[in-house]
């Protein structure tokens, strides 16, 4: 599945020429119906800029260059769904192991990204213009608006943008443009307080951002028309370009923490009760190295090491804990691991994998961990049978060779894993340090009480663990 | 009472002094910032009555008019007690002393217009003690009165340097030509004596009258007490001074001719001004002091103040204003008035904001200490010491810190130093663009500001890199550098964008262009540019040291050095070529670099870098355009040269921002493919192992690979011994964060039956069948 031929294969591919898979790729596209429509906008909105371009510079107006630009940003989000609808035809490649979901991602920031730039710009060359008012005709800067909001309107009510929807209204805290918020406070201030909320989520920001550009350049066009002033025009550019900022800003922001793998803050909550919850479970020392991100919108990935106590089975720890994460992290890897794994077992454990039938069970399990069981000692070696993870009842009695033999007694002993003493570096026997090329992974720094406990290996993490009432045993 | 304190404390949001709240205040509020609206509405009428009017007679009649309203208002002496000849000896001092600062006031609003007269000299005493305070004595008020007598000091800096005042210069070309006595003579040779220009004497003036204002204020106090409250003081005083004045204004009136045609169109506004400056400020202000604290009576007052004084000085010149005053007086030549010019405006923020901090409550002496909880559960405080003091933190322990940061590590410095030569040769663009007024060099100036928000991007990106790793940024903030690579490359995009539309405009229209002062600014900003290429580029040889053998980048680059020779007419084609070549050598050095497992891969870096060259390439351009303008006259060079500067900038920044996005994307590391794949091998081969899935490997920052897998193992394998293996293989094939998932058949039956619903059970027993079936798989093999 991951082998060498399969990597030769696309690098051909790509020196064969990029042209042709794009042309390849776009066919790939323009098989669906929807995307014709998407591909119909697109055209219309590139003839559009092209025209609302020439008249820019035609009117010399700096205020419809910025409006313009929202134009071309409308352009960039018709690129995103097409983008969008791509990615989902796509299966992940071995290079692109996770998908090209975070393709979207990346669309939508660098389309925010690129517009809040052709913002700086305009305040940029407002600035030089504000020194120097240059004059601006008006003949066409009332129908270039019109033209432009027309297109602008018609382009984001038609085709719907999942990715930028999902960005403005989608997530669990949405990161409501500045703009939006602006008016709601508005509407807060002035009408009726219960608007806001209804308004707050329902309020599409770039239709309000197209409605707002075009109400400044009509003001823009009056003032110039009435009173030859052309400072105006100057400051709706400088006004439309901070509006675009308000509105783009937060967007960048949240589509740039996806690329920068963060964790989403409003999962946060959800993820620390559901490491509690994991780090409570019978066995489970404590949770570190946790990385939780998402790949594209929506989908958490995520990886974690739990450290657990030296005599938990660590594949029925796994199973629990991928258990409790997985309805959350979809792509989850949890990787487990003991202090002193080299060091042998009680002796008791070759005997106990007759005891292991009645612990598989999820509810014994979930029992297990906060009643006076004593932790389990399931052999790597145990051989389980299917049926035991079915729900049964955690009444049988505690396996025998719990604690009659106490661990200060036990000598070392012979690793309870056969078959492999030819492989391993270190002899299988007691040596509590034996293994030096790996122990770097391990987390030696553990508190080790001395000799306090007597002679040979001890359990330094877990015997105060151990529910007293058992030791009385 | 203790829990309504400290519920209070909370309600106000702060733990700060208990203010009371504004609703109670508005009125006051509201009255202040009238009566400030109105002083300012005066100083201006009163500059426009200067224009006509000797100064000792103006001050005169305000002294004997307010004196007079007062004497009815106040009666100093039908009430209260009786004045002795030693009180009468101080008033008589104390009056001679409010003349002189009067004089000095009014002779600065007649050098320096209303505005600036109205900015400098009418600070409240709070700001101007705190300032003092901040600026003689060692215990200032914390780091933020510092920060607020720097601003001031700005603001008056740029008061006397960077305001282009026409009248100013005007009245500078003959200062002995209009004088019109020998006091006002005395003063012009006093300023002319200190060195400095006419109009910035009028600052050093008011400033100076500033200062003895305060004084005399402070002095004040004691005598207002003898002689019984501040009013009386303030009547008296005002008598006592127009008597004084009496006998110069009657031989004055004797040896000169007054200018004034009808003193009577006069009396309106003498009477507005009195009314406005000389009573009502001194009642309201007398007022509001006593119901807020004078620290706050100061803030609002200066705020109304200022901003009513921009305002009137953008309004008084205008057409509309002139008819309104026509009615009362003959209309005058305005040629002759003070301008709004953009130092002034920049000075009233400064002192706004100045004057803002200045007066706010100091902040000491209220530490709180948390003593308990009331039983609503609301923190109880206990204010002493001075523990609030970190609120306001020390802005050049700050930057101290943060420069220490910065230099500590090769990148950030080298962007740093840059960044420093670069703002540097900007201000000093822009200082001499202000002082000359030279329109080309300021915008070239603001462009060179916009070329620096890249760097600081850059400079940021490579200080947050160093961050520790948090909650969120789960894996450290390496991952900030790539995406200001990223955005560093959309940026140089959208410039090529830019100068490719503005090129073909040009091209269908090429303007004529001044080549005056383009020159020297280009041939500037080249070597500050070539500096920094300088500087960068070795850090690129450095990262990608082990590129020597990589012939594509190097044959890419000579082949745009043929270029350059060639078009020696296409300007910045030379450089482009060049910088371009740079570009593909950097690149290819750091696939190779990668391989190495070394942490050469910076896109941060490489961003600064392509941005400095297309500054570079810019300037080259505009350099080889000026020539060829000149000498050939062929206008159509600059735009064909803006052209291929676009096409060069747009093909150098292609490759960053794709092995960006590729990094972006969490595609596995190209550099480290095949020693991943060889690397899954082995760990197939190890024994025990089945079978893994899923395997993710991608780069996260420029020094670290993480990757998570899937292994299938052998049930009577020891997992922890697989994990220690595998994680020793994908280290060595580069892996540096890495998490496995050691599963065994036990695993898929505890999920099949941990997992309740049907949709799980059957996702989980097909994937049991896939173990198995892997595990023929790998039996066979």
């Amino acid at each position: 599945m991951f082998n060498l031929q399969g990597t030769i294969h696309p690098f051909r591919k790509t020196h064969r020429s990029i042209f042709g898979k794009l042309v390849q790729e776009f066919r790939l596209v323009s098989s669906d119906r929807r995307s014709w429509r998407i591909l119909l906008f697109g055209a219309l909105n590139l003839l559009c800029t092209g025209c609302l371009l020439m008249w820019c510079s035609s009117t010399n107006s700096m205020a419809l260059t910025a409006y313009t630009y929202l134009t071309i940003f409308d352009l960039f989000s018709l690129i995103t769904c097409l983008i969008s609808s791509w990615v989902t035809m796509k299966k992940p490649s071995q290079v692109y192991s996770f998908g090209f979901e975070r393709l979207e991602v990346l669309a939508v920031f660098a389309s925010t990204v690129l517009v809040q730039l052709g913002a700086l710009f305009i305040l940029k060359e407002s600035v030089e213009r504000f020194m120097e008012q240059p004059e601006v005709h008006t003949g066409r800067l009332l129908v270039g608006t019109f033209v432009a909001l027309f297109f602008n309107l018609l382009t984001l009510l038609s085709v719907r943008n999942k990715p930028f929807s999902y960005v403005s209204e989608g997530t669990v805290t949405p990161p409501h443009s500045l703009l939006t918020q602006t008016v709601c406070v508005l509407c807060l201030c002035g009408i009726i307080p219960g608007l806001s909320s209804v308004l707050l989520p329902r309020m599409n920001p770039f239709v309000l951002i197209n409605m707002a550009g075009a109400l400044s350049l009509c003001i823009t066009y009056m003032l110039i028309e009435i009173n030859n002033y052309n400072a105006v025009d100057t400051a709706s550019a400088v006004a439309i370009a901070l509006m675009t900022f308000g509105t783009m800003y937060p967007m960048s922001v949240y589509s740039g923490k996806v690329l920068l793998q963060t964790t989403p803050s409003h999962i946060i909550g959800q993820l620390d009760k559901l490491l509690r919850e994991v780090s409570t479970l019978d066995g489970v020392l404590e949770v570190r190295n946790e990385h939780f991100w998402t790949v594209g919108f929506g989908s958490l990935a995520g990886s974690a090491h739990v450290r657990i106590r030296r005599d938990a089975n660590e594949q029925l720890v796994l199973a629990h804990v991928t258990n409790r994460l997985l309805p959350l992290v979809s792509t989850l890897t949890v990787q487990i691991f003991k202090d002193d794994w080299t060091r042998p077992l009680l002796t008791g454990a070759l005997s106990s994998s007759a005891s292991i039938a009645p612990l598989g069970p999820a509810e014994g399990y979930a029992a297990l961990s906060s009643s006076s069981l004593p932790p389990m000692l399931m052999s790597s070696g145990g051989e389980l049978d299917p049926l035991t993870s079915t729900p049964a009842k955690p009444s049988s009695p505690p396996p025998e060779f719990a604690f009659d033999t106490p661990g200060r007694n036990v000598q070392p002993v012979v690793l309870p894993a056969p078959g492999h003493h030819a492989h391993r570096p270190y002899g299988g026997l007691g040596l509590p340090y034996g293994a030096p090329p790996y122990t770097g992974m391990m987390n030696q720094g553990l508190a080790r009480p001395g000799g306090g406990l007597g002679l040979g290996p001890h359990f330094p993490n877990h015997i105060c663990i151990f529910p007293c009432p058992l030791i009385g045993n | 009472m203790e829990e309504k304190y400290s519920s209070n404390v909370l309600s106000g949001g702060k733990l700060g002094m208990v203010e009371v709240p504004n609703s109670r205040l508005t009125r006051y509020i509201v009255l202040l910032v009238v009566t400030k609206v109105l002083k300012a509405l005066g100083i201006f009428e009163s500059y426009d009555i200067l224009k006509v009017v000797h100064i000792v007679h103006f001050i005169f009649i305000l002294k004997l008019g307010s004196a007079v309203i007062l004497l009815f208002f106040q009666k100093p002496f039908s009430s209260g007690k009786v004045i002795s000849k030693r009180q009468w000896i101080k008033l008589l001092k104390h009056a001679v002393f409010s003349c002189v600062i009067s004089l000095l006031g009014f002779f600065g609003l007649t050098l320096c217009g209303p505005l600036r007269t109205l900015l400098l000299f009418e600070h409240s005493d709070v700001v101007v003690i705190a300032l003092l305070g901040v600026l003689f004595t060692s215990s200032g008020g914390g780091p933020s009165k510092t920060r607020g007598a720097a601003l001031f000091i700005i603001a008056v800096i740029c008061l006397l340097l960077f305001d282009n005042d026409d009248l100013m210069a005007k009245m500078a070309e003959h200062p002995e030509g209009h004088h019109d006595s020998a006091l006002t003579h005395f003063l012009y040779t006093a300023i002319a004596f200190l060195g400095v220009a006419d109009h910035k004497g009028g600052v050093v003036l008011l400033v100076a009258s500033l200062c003895l204002k305060v004084g005399f204020h402070t002095a004040s106090r004691k005598l207002s007490v003898e002689i019984g409250g501040a009013k009386r003081l303030y009547a008296l005083d005002n008598l006592v001074s127009a008597m004084v004045l009496l006998p110069w204004v009657i031989v004055l009136s004797a040896t000169t001719e007054s200018k004034v045609e009808s003193w009577s169109s006069l009396i309106l506004p003498f009477g507005m001004i009195i009314f406005s400056v000389m009573i009502l400020e001194f009642y309201v202000e007398a007022v509001c002091s006593a119901k807020m604290e004078t620290p706050r009576c100061a803030r609002y007052g200066t705020i109304a103040l200022f901003l009513s004084a921009l305002l009137l000085a953008n309004f008084w010149t205008h057409p509309l204003t002139d008819q309104l005053r026509s009615m009362s007086k003959p209309p005058q030549q305005v040629s002759t008035e003070h301008v709004l010019s953009g130092g002034v405006l920049v000075s009233a923020v400064f002192f706004i904001m100045s004057s803002s901090i200045l007066s706010s409550p100091s902040k000491k002496g209220q530490k709180g200490t948390l003593v308990g909880y009331s039983p609503e559960g609301t923190p109880l405080y206990n204010f002493m010491g001075d523990a609030l003091q970190h609120t306001s933190q020390s802005l050049p322990r700050f930057i101290k810190e943060s420069l220490k940061q910065i230099l500590e590590e090769y990148d950030s410095r080298q962007i740093f130093y840059f960044l420093c030569l670069n703002l540097a040769f900007t201000f000093v663009e822009l200082f001499y663009g202000v002082w000359t007024n030279s329109l080309g060099l300021i915008s070239d100036g603001f462009h060179m500001l916009f070329d620096c928000s890249a760097l600081v991007l850059g400079l940021f990106a490579a200080l947050m890199t160093r961050w520790k790793a948090t909650r969120i940024f789960s894996y450290g903030y390496g991952r900030v550098e790539i995406l200001s690579g990223f955005i560093n490359g959309l940026f140089l995009m959208v410039i090529a964008f830019f100068v490719f539309m503005e090129s073909v405009t040009r091209v269908l229209d090429p303007p004529n262009i001044n080549t005056d002062m383009l020159t020297p600014v280009s041939v500037g900003g080249l070597l500050v540019n070539l500096v920094g290429i300088c500087a960068f580029s070795h850090a690129h040889s450095h990262g990608g040291k082990s590129c020597s053998s990589h012939d594509h980048g190097h044959s890419h680059s000579e082949h745009s050095h043929g270029g350059h020779g060639h078009s020696h007419g296409g300007h910045g084609h030379s450089h482009g070529g060049h910088g371009h070549g740079h570009g593909g050598h950097g690149h290819g050095g750091h696939g190779h670099s990668h391989g190495s497992g070394g942490g050469g891969m910076n896109a941060n870096m490489r961003g600064v870098f392509l941005h400095v060259l297309a500054d570079t390439l810019g300037s080259v351009g505009v350099i080889i355009s000026t020539i060829l303008i000149r000498q050939f006259g062929w206008l159509i060079a600059d735009p064909i040269c803006s052209l291929f500067i676009a096409t060069l900038i747009f093909l150098s920044v292609i490759p960053l921002l794709k092995d960006a996005c590729e990094v972006l994307l969490l595609r596995s590391p190209p550099e480290n493919e095949k020693d991943l794949n060889s690397a899954l091998e082995k760990i197939e081969k190890i024994e025990g192992v089945l079978s893994y899935r899923d395997p993710h490997f991608w780069r996260h920052s420029a020094n670290m690979i993480a990757g998570t897998i899937h292994l299938q193992i052998m049930s009577d394998v020891v997992e922890q011994r697989i994990v220690q293996q595998v994680t020793a293989i994908l280290k060595d094939a580069g892996v540096n964060n890495l998490s496995v998932q050691v599963e065994k058949e036990a695993y898929f039956q505890h999920m099949s039956g941990l997992s309740t619903g049907f949709q799980e059970v059957l996702a989980m027993t097909q994937q049991m069948e896939t173990i198995k079936y892997l595990k023929d798989g790998t039996c066979i093999m």
